[in-house]
């Protein structure tokens, strides 16, 4: 009944105005939501669609020469329906299962409604499908399976958002640019001992629209630019080594000035040539400084995932806090916030910032840690005993389920002192435990952890720079092939003192609902113990002839 | 996704070929030449790094183990441009530049060395050469990226013999074929075309074909997609071989799908393609072939659904070539099996032609020939033309069948039996297991008895009075390319047992004896194999030229690949005497609950939309049966 005038009053408004894409999806989301509501069994409660629009450039270069130039602009579209009831709904996790439903499937760039709206239509109809039969799976397993520790219902109930505010555009590469870079790679070619080397100059805009049958309607986005050094080679037992470097920013104007980033080429070309030589690490426990950009990384993986809220009703994952709410779980002078609206730490952007979640919450700071006692956790829309309501960290990569996930991870410290005074902190505490040396992890690469029961509950950080520090005066000494490696509640209590200046880590974490950008910032931290094992490595030889530039 | 097409066309080019050859050859006598820092004249960056990468290679070895016997580089320098768009919107465009570098190291000798076995391909090592080279001419850069992917094949290679030889041990080997076949060397440095690409007016172009599909609301998904690419493929080798040569393709693909009333799914899909972007229809010319699959997929959301059918079936238009370029294509095309460990399958389907060569495969009045060297037929641009494989050698006509009975296969270097165990230039893609993957260029399909078409149709007629059959088959269009989703690709191989499947047919028309067409859908053959093809019973005197993109895919599905070659079938209209064609027994969704959105255009065509909206209103999903496996544990671990 209501097709008909829709489309009269349509077209000359599409004659006058084009209509905006919020339009075209509110549109098709009203007219499916209420044809399946009328129609359906069973009907949908909830309904959203999100679109993603991602206008890219990566420029990469190496030994001088241009290697890839690519744009790309395209649209992905996300179907979110959920069918039964807040209570028990599609969405409901049995056995550690989580369905995905939306499959993140290209939209045209140009506001036709009739292409939109087509697209649209039939992602909702294959997207209801598997809703309806996904839920028939849950309903029949609740009844053969015992109840579920956790019985929180699937879905909160929240306000809508409404809110238009399109990214600004960015400053994409020109010639200077591509210039600068061939310049530079250039100067990593002429490190001996560097097998491949690239530098890669990232420019995004992000542009995300989403309408919800609550009312949400949203239009924001985020720019940012990440200029990433990289230089790899072989050491002559077949360890493979790496040194990187890297900055982001909001926009190409906000980078470092190119000296810096010239400065920091050179740092990648000698720290590799300075691995190639160094020794290899011995097994080793004992004291270290972790540098606030390891820190930060150190955090986001032994504590950042595991107060993730979904884990905390997952009956498959460890739930190392599930139940530590209100007790201490950290020293009592370090606090963690998750804060999505802090946009700049230490003139660094943040890669974790948002003004609204995936799911159309408004973000803001979330305190999970307040001196050392566990308050709250990471909160997408799917409720947890005690904690009803989403505090804007449901998030996902086009083509994923919303999980909830971390944003920028800031670690708090009240018991600070100088870097300078934190490195003599360290030398007194090798002394007092009759070390040899300790270890001074400077760059590290990311990392991995699992939560999960059936695994290891256990994580590894992946250094790239680590010294050793020795207590005679004796210089630093930088060595290779060390993992870090531990289990995570021990690890905390083990952080004796932090320096005073926060460094920003910016990187995309991987998860279930896929590589969303994040930051973790923390100060340096001097632990009384750390464990480090001797990393696996490759045992194939280095090539056989010489690089073709030095024959002669 | 890189192709690896050797084609050019036109007689001009076999004139540069003389000239160039004779410089190439003598840079490659003068190799100290090419380094001194004033260039000779060999203006060509990158064929000049890897002609002396290359001659440095030769010095590879480890101590005691097999020593190279040859080396191979070849780069594919490919500039794409292709936009995409549906319902006059665009939905993507994109332009990208690659050079894509593959080293082949062969170790041990031409009898016996690294390939043929399932890891030959393998390598356990980090790796440090780049997928792609570099886009600026840069010497020294190239050089480097060669020396680093020759240094990782090299090692694989060595990885691989080892491997064969320990698979070898526990394994009885009853005939010993050589690994590696003997070819001349050739050079040729051809011409680079290279033309530029009106990205606007294509653009343009593609997006208004598009909207061509808002006039019929019966079909319920469509997308047009455009790709100019071209190509500039570099080869040099061990044994003196140096190529350049030209590959441009130019194609435009058509997809639309519909529903009839009881939710089955229907489609048609159209590809031109011409080796440029000049070359493809003029646009009022394409604009009728978008809008005849359109019509398609609106009659056959309207059509009947088939019955079981026995009896004689006509080929008709492209069916008949399509039939011929898939059959004969999947067949003719032998490739060895590889050596896996005693107890073990090979992932390896053998030819349903392998063992009967002098075996009668055709009625004793049809030949088919392959022939690469013709470059048109009537005025007709054929795609399957090239001058070289991909392995450098030069191809000459080859009679594959000779009055129905079967001579001999598409051939690389990779010897595959024991009598066929040289190339005859069919290496048209990149294989598996250290080989290339042979194909046909120009297919001719010849029949020396042929009838006038309308006598074709009479004799279909005659044949069904004969056997009291109320209707006779006419097939106009295979589903070949493949423009199938990949489910419906699962669907139909499950459903095929162990048979080795056929496309599915798109247009299948009954044929009453007042001479009466009838569209019907969702028919497919029934054991339809290369012994089919005895029971043709008469040919047409006309002929059809099919062009297509051939590819490593099943089916040779459209977009799908990692491998792409230009073909070309010519082939008259066949009468079968016998075929089955059988319902698709598939269970078909359950329609859509909400109906599709009314089309904008629907104001003028008002009557169309309305009239065919009521009394057919889509049901069914239209993209993805609910088969598709979206259901996913959380399984991986966070990471940062």
């Amino acid at each position: 009944m209501r097709l008909i005038p829709l489309l009269v009053v349509s077209l000359p408004l599409a004659a006058a105005s084009p209509p905006t894409l919020l339009d075209i999806l509110n549109d098709e989301l009203q007219r499916n939501f209420s044809v399946l509501k009328q129609k359906a069994d069973p009907p949908p409660y909830y309904m959203a669609y999100t679109v993603t629009e991602e206008d890219t450039q990566i420029i990469s270069a190496s030994l001088g020469t241009l290697t890839s130039n690519h744009t790309t602009h395209l649209r992905y579209l996300d179907v979110t329906i959920r069918v039964g009831n807040s209570k028990l709904d599609n969405y409901h996790v049995v056995n550690g299962q989580r369905a995905r439903f939306t499959s993140g499937s290209v939209i045209p760039l140009d506001n036709v409604p009739d292409a939109i709206r087509q697209k649209v239509w039939l992602e909702t109809d294959r997207t209801y499908r598997l809703a309806a039969r996904r839920l028939i799976e849950i309903k029949s397993n609740a009844q053969s399976k015992l109840k579920q520790e956790d019985d929180s219902d699937d879905f909160s109930i929240e306000p809508p958002s409404v809110h238009e505010e399109p990214p600004p555009r960015p400053h994409f590469p020109d010639e200077q640019w591509i210039g600068l870079l061939r310049k530079w790679s250039a100067e990593l070619s002429n490190t001996s001992g560097v097998l491949s080397s690239n530098i890669v100059l990232a420019v995004e805009r992000e542009t995300k629209y989403l309408v919800s049958t609550e009312g949400t309607r949203l239009l924001h986005g985020r720019t940012f630019t990440n200029i990433s050094i990289a230089a790899r080679g072989k050491a002559s037992d077949g360890m493979d080594l790496t040194a990187t470097q890297d900055f982001q920013s909001t926009d190409l104007d906000r980078l470092p000035n190119p000296d810096a980033i010239e400065a920091a080429v050179k740092r990648v070309g000698t720290d590799l040539a300075g691995l190639l030589r160094a020794p290899t690490v011995e097994p080793f426990i004992g004291p270290a400084i972790l540098s606030g950009r390891a820190a930060g990384v150190f955090f986001h993986e032994i504590f950042g995932h595991r107060v993730e809220g979904h884990r905390q009703k997952d009956e498959a994952e460890g739930q190392t806090f599930t139940k530590a709410i209100g007790t201490a779980v950290l020293p009592d002078f370090l606090s963690v916030v998750f804060d999505p609206t802090r946009k700049t730490i230490e003139s660094t952007d943040l890669n974790g910032t948002y003004s609204y979640d995936d799911e159309g919450i408004k973000a803001g700071p979330v305190t999970v840690v307040d001196n050392g006692i566990l308050k709250t956790f990471l909160m997408s829309r799917s409720p947890i005993h005690g904690f009803d309501h989403s505090n804007g960290h449901g998030r996902r990569q086009p083509g994923a389920e919303v999980v909830s996930r971390q944003s920028n991870l800031i670690v708090e410290s009240k018991k600070t002192v100088p870097e300078k005074r934190l490195r003599e902190m360290l030398v007194a505490e090798i002394k007092r435990q009759h070390k040899p040396y300790g270890l001074y992890f400077e760059q590290v690469t990311g990392g991995y952890t699992l939560t999960q029961r059936r695994g290891l509950q256990a994580y590894t950080v992946i250094p790239l720079i680590v010294y050793r520090v020795y207590a005679d005066g004796h210089p630093d000494e930088l060595v290779r092939g060390a993992d870090i490696v531990g289990t995570p509640l021990s690890s905390f209590a083990k952080i004796l003192v932090t320096s005073d200046k926060l460094e920003v880590f910016n990187g995309y974490c991987g998860a279930e609902s896929g590589q969303v950008p994040v930051s973790a910032v923390s100060p340096a931290l001097l632990v009384s113990e750390i464990e480090i094992q001797k990393k696996d490595h490759s045992l194939d030889r280095p090539p056989l002839l010489s690089a073709p530039t030095e024959e002669k | 996704m890189s192709s690896r097409r050797q084609a050019a066309g036109g007689r001009w080019q076999a004139t540069a070929c003389t000239i160039c050859g004779l410089l190439a050859a003598a840079c490659i006598l003068q190799p100290a030449a090419c380094q001194v820092p004033e260039p000779p004249p060999e203006p060509d960056l990158l064929l000049r790094a890897m002609k002396d990468e290359l001659h440095r290679s030769r010095d590879l070895r480890i101590i005691s183990l097999d020593l190279p016997y040859f080396i191979e580089y070849r780069v594919a320098d490919e500039s794409n441009y292709s936009v995409n768009a549906s319902l006059g919107a665009l939905v993507a465009s994109s332009q990208s530049t690659v050079r894509i570098p593959m080293v082949r190291v062969r170790v041990g000798d031409y009898a016996f060395d690294n390939t043929n076995h399932i890891y030959s391909e393998a390598y356990s090592g980090s790796r440090y050469d780049p997928d792609q080279l570099s886009l600026d001419s840069d010497y020294l850069g190239f050089r480097h990226a060669l020396w680093l992917t020759t240094d990782r094949a090299y090692k694989t290679a060595e990885d691989a013999i080892a491997r064969k030889r320990s698979s070898l041990k526990n394994m009885n080997q009853p005939d010993q074929i050589p690994d590696f076949s003997k070819v001349p060397a050739v050079q040729a440095v051809l011409p680079v075309q290279r033309h530029a690409v009106n990205e606007s007016l294509w653009k343009d172009r593609v997006v208004k074909l598009s909207a061509i599909f808002d006039r019929f609301p019966l079909v319920l998904s469509s997308t047009i997609e455009m790709q100019i690419s071209q190509a500039t493929n570099y080869l040099v080798n061990s044994e003196g071989s140096v190529l350049r040569t030209p590959e441009n393709l130019a194609h435009i693909r058509v997809l639309a799908r519909g529903l009839t009333p009881d939710g089955t799914q229907v489609r048609d899909a159209l590809v031109v393609q011409a080796f440029d972007a000049a070359g493809l229809p003029a646009e009022a010319e394409l604009r009728r072939q978008v809008t005849e699959v359109a019509d398609h997929v609106t009659a056959l959301s309207q059509a009947p659904p088939g019955e079981a059918y026995d009896g004689p079936v006509l080929f008709e238009a492209a069916a008949a070539a399509q039939l011929f370029g898939q059959l004969l294509g999947d067949n003719l095309k032998i490739t060895r099996k590889p050596i896996v460990d005693a107890g073990h399958n090979a992932p390896y389907v053998p030819s349903e032609l392998e063992n009967r060569v002098g075996s009668r495969i055709l009625p004793d009045w049809m030949d088919v020939v392959d022939d690469p060297t013709q470059t048109e037929w009537r005025g007709h641009p054929l795609l399957g033309h090239y001058l070289y494989d991909i392995e450098a050698v030069s191809p000459t006509p080859l009679a594959l069948i000779e009055k129905g009975t079967l001579k001999t296969f598409l051939l690389t270097r990779t010897p595959v039996l024991k009598s066929f165990d040289s190339s005859n230039g069919r290496a048209r893609m990149t294989g598996s297991f250290g080989a290339d993957a042979p194909g046909f260029g120009n297919l001719f399909v010849r029949a020396t008895q042929t009838v006038p078409l309308p006598d074709l149709k009479k004799k279909l007629m005659e044949l069904c009075r004969e056997r009291s059959k109320p209707y006779g088959m006419l097939v106009r269009k295979l589903d070949y390319p493949s423009s199938a989703s990949v489910d419906e690709l699962r669907h139909l191989a499950q459903s095929s047992g162990n048979s080795r499947p056929t496309t599915l047919p798109l247009l299948v028309y009954r044929i009453y004896p007042d001479g009466r067409e009838e569209l019907v859908r969702s028919l497919r053959f029934r054991g339809l194999t290369t012994r089919s093809l005895k029971d043709i019973v008469a040919a047409s005197d006309e002929n059809y030229v099919f062009d297509f993109i051939d590819s490593n895919a099943v089916f040779a599905l459209m977009g799908a690949g990692s491998f792409t070659t230009s073909a070309s079938v010519i082939a008259p209209s066949l009468l079968f005497d016998e075929l089955e064609l059988e319902p698709v027994q598939e269970e078909t969704p359950k329609p859509p609950i909400v109906p599709p959105p009314p089309l904008g255009g629907a104001s003028t065509i008002g009557k169309q939309a309305a009239g065919g909206r009521q009394q057919e209103t889509p049901r069914g999903i239209a993209v993805l049966p609910p088969a598709a496996c979206s259901l996913q544990p959380a399984a991986c671990p966070p990471a940062s």
